[in-house]
């Protein structure tokens, strides 16, 4: 009993951190209607900075690395999202792009090891069940921000324009709502969030280089569970991928723990809310 | 628009004489008969991307998925069991099928990025069956002993049959591309809702062309295995699928020859590269350079016009997206 209470915390743990990584995924899509595969590599891009340079000149700086590469798919994705040429299957390709670019990178300058820090030493027992400093550190800074972008988003003008373009970009430029600036500045968000999850995989799990596709589909898995369209939701989806995960890799023999969470992404993708739209192209 | 016998063929008819060209030249040479069959197989490849993605507007990572079944499965026939590689070709063209049929009917009721997304899942879950496989696929040792076709045993025989191959698959998708089904398929792709009104089972004929092109890159995974006689779980990953990607947007998703431009020009390339983990650099760059300048690849571009008239653009201040994009 003990053991399942332990596991189920540290899916939460996780969880948390893939919650952090579904909002930039749904907050991309709720506004631009375009999905950036390339979150999970701006994360990868932040543990690695940060652990290379490390203390908190690294955090600032991986967070700063990963802000600046949203910013570069921000740029391609806007490019390419201009009226006349393609569709947003083509944006995603882009961002897939700039991953493979990303994952490159990495493997290149900061080489094939894994790449962790801990900060704490020492663990607490409460109930029996060893927790880290760490994951309380996690979930505060998750809360937090959790807190900060419901404000942003349904308290501020800046929010209220964020939903409008989301909702009717055409709607939205007739009133004088820079269209285009809102959503670059969505992608800088979300490369903000994903430097931060970043900085927090660093100090919990680590990562290597070829973790970015791993997270990017635990993000996107996190982001689809209860919904795409509300940003807010995916807290909630990544607490459950986190758990699959976690207990997936306790119980289920070798060659299944990898497998295994993405087969459950699958199934909600094949029966969640996503898939729900009939055979209208969406015009429902 | 029914075009002509003679005009659906043009394309495959084109590159029957560029191979027929340049075939005297290579005979005798390893190196390049080497490269050619493998330039060959990557045009597999890429026509598939083509297709799925340039056709039916279907963003596929499982390319090599789809390639390293087709790899495996005759592989596991011939080098196991002894059986004729023909039976290998049947199941290299079926079993891609099997997958990507019902993978396609289970997402795409009509939103092709989810589809992308779990093709993505499928080559991810495809790589780790096949080094958990054991001594079936041969785990992380991979499978060597593949025997090499007994009517293609010698290189040029070998280059004769992927070529042939290659140009028969372009001339059986150019004529389903200007069939009703091929039109069906691109009104589906661009808007699903008329393609509704018009009668078309839009999933069905999706999933359908999906499937098709998976076959296409299980044909690719045949000839791959045959010709390199080792079959291992880094033979066919999903940078392989990035690299034909590449190739196909480079030619022109939406053309018949620009995969077989872009899988030759890659190919080559790749040849003066340096080490290969800066490679995914330099094609990650690439791709977002190609979809920045030419979206429609180099066939695909119609490059006096686009010159004539590259001052007058203007962009509009918001984008106006049509909600069956948004929603997808």
């Amino acid at each position: 009993m003990y053991e399942l209470m332990e596991f189920v915390v540290r899916g939460a743990f996780l969880g948390v951190i893939y919650g952090l990584l579904a909002f930039p995924i749904s907050l991309v899509f709720a506004t631009t209607g375009s999905v950036d595969l390339a979150v999970g590599a701006y994360t990868v891009l932040a543990v690695a900075i940060a652990w290379a340079v490390g203390g908190p000149a690294g955090i600032v700086f991986g967070i700063a690395a990963a802000v600046l590469s949203s910013a570069i798919v921000g740029f391609i994705s806007m490019r390419l999202n201009r009226p006349g040429t393609f569709d947003h299957i083509t944006a995603v390709l882009g961002t897939f792009g700039l991953a493979t670019f990303l994952e490159s990178f990495i493997l290149t300058v900061y080489g094939k090891d894994p790449m962790a820090r801990q900060m704490f030493d020492t663990f607490w027992d409460v109930l029996g069940v060893r927790i880290s400093p760490q994951a309380l550190i996690n979930i505060a800074v998750c809360l937090l921000l959790l807190v900060a972008l419901y404000v942003l988003l349904y308290r501020t003008p800046f929010g209220r324009m964020m939903r409008a373009s989301a909702i009717n970009p055409l709607g939205a430029a007739l009133n004088g709502i820079p269209v285009q600036t809102i959503w670059f500045c969505t992608y800088l968000l979300g490369g903000f969030l994903a430097g931060v999850a970043g900085i927090l995989v660093l100090y919990t799990t680590g990562a290597d280089y070829s973790t970015g596709l791993q997270l990017t589909i635990s993000g996107f898995g996190a982001a689809i569970i209860f919904g795409m369209n509300s940003p807010l939701r995916g807290f909630a989806g990544g607490l459950v991928t986190g758990l699959v995960q976690v207990l997936s890799s306790a119980y289920l023999p070798g060659g299944w723990v990898t497998a295994a969470p993405m087969i459950f992404i699958f199934v909600v993708l094949a029966l969640g809310p996503m898939n729900r739209i009939a055979a209208t192209g969406g015009r429902v | 628009m029914m075009l002509r016998m003679r005009d659906r063929l043009r394309p495959a008819f084109i590159l029957f004489i560029i191979i027929a060209a340049l075939t005297p030249l290579i005979v005798g040479k390893p190196f390049w008969l080497d490269n050619s069959i493998l330039i060959a197989v990557f045009s597999l490849m890429a026509l598939s991307v083509g297709m799925s993605y340039g056709q039916a507007g279907i963003l596929s990572v499982a390319t090599a998925g789809f390639a390293s079944v087709g790899a495996y499965a005759t592989s596991i026939v011939t080098a196991h069991y002894g059986l004729s590689p023909l039976l290998g070709l049947l199941l290299a063209i079926i079993l891609p099928m099997l997958l990507g049929y019902p993978m396609a009917r289970a997402i795409t009721r009509l939103s092709p990025m989810p589809l992308s997304i779990a093709t993505l899942l499928l080559s991810m879950v495809l790589e780790i069956a096949i080094r958990e496989g054991g001594d079936f696929t041969g785990g992380y040792i991979g499978l060597s002993g593949i025997p090499n076709l007994p009517f293609a045993s010698s290189l040029e025989a070998m280059h004769v049959l992927s070529w042939s191959i290659v140009v028969v698959v372009i001339a059986l998708y150019a004529n389903l591309t200007h069939s009703a089904i091929g039109r069906a398929v691109k009104t589906a792709r661009h808007d699903p809702l008329r393609a509704t009104a018009d009668g078309v089972d839009v999933p069905k004929i999706l999933a359908s062309y999906f499937a098709l092109s998976a076959a296409v890159a299980g044909v690719a995974g045949w000839l791959y295995a045959h010709h390199l006689m080792y079959m291992g779980p880094d033979s066919l990953t999903i940078h392989v699928s990035i690299k034909t990607m590449l190739m196909t947007v480079i030619g022109g998703a939406q053309t018949f020859l620009g995969p077989v431009l872009g899988a030759a020009f890659l190919t080559m390339l790749t040849l003066y590269l340096p080490a290969s983990e800066a490679q995914g650099m330099i094609f990650g760059a690439t791709l977002v350079f190609v979809l920045l300048v030419t979206p429609r690849g180099i066939l695909g571009t119609d490059w006096l016009k686009l010159l004539s008239r590259s001052k007058k653009r203007e962009t509009p201040i918001a984008d106006v997206t049509r909600t069956s994009e948004r929603t997808a």
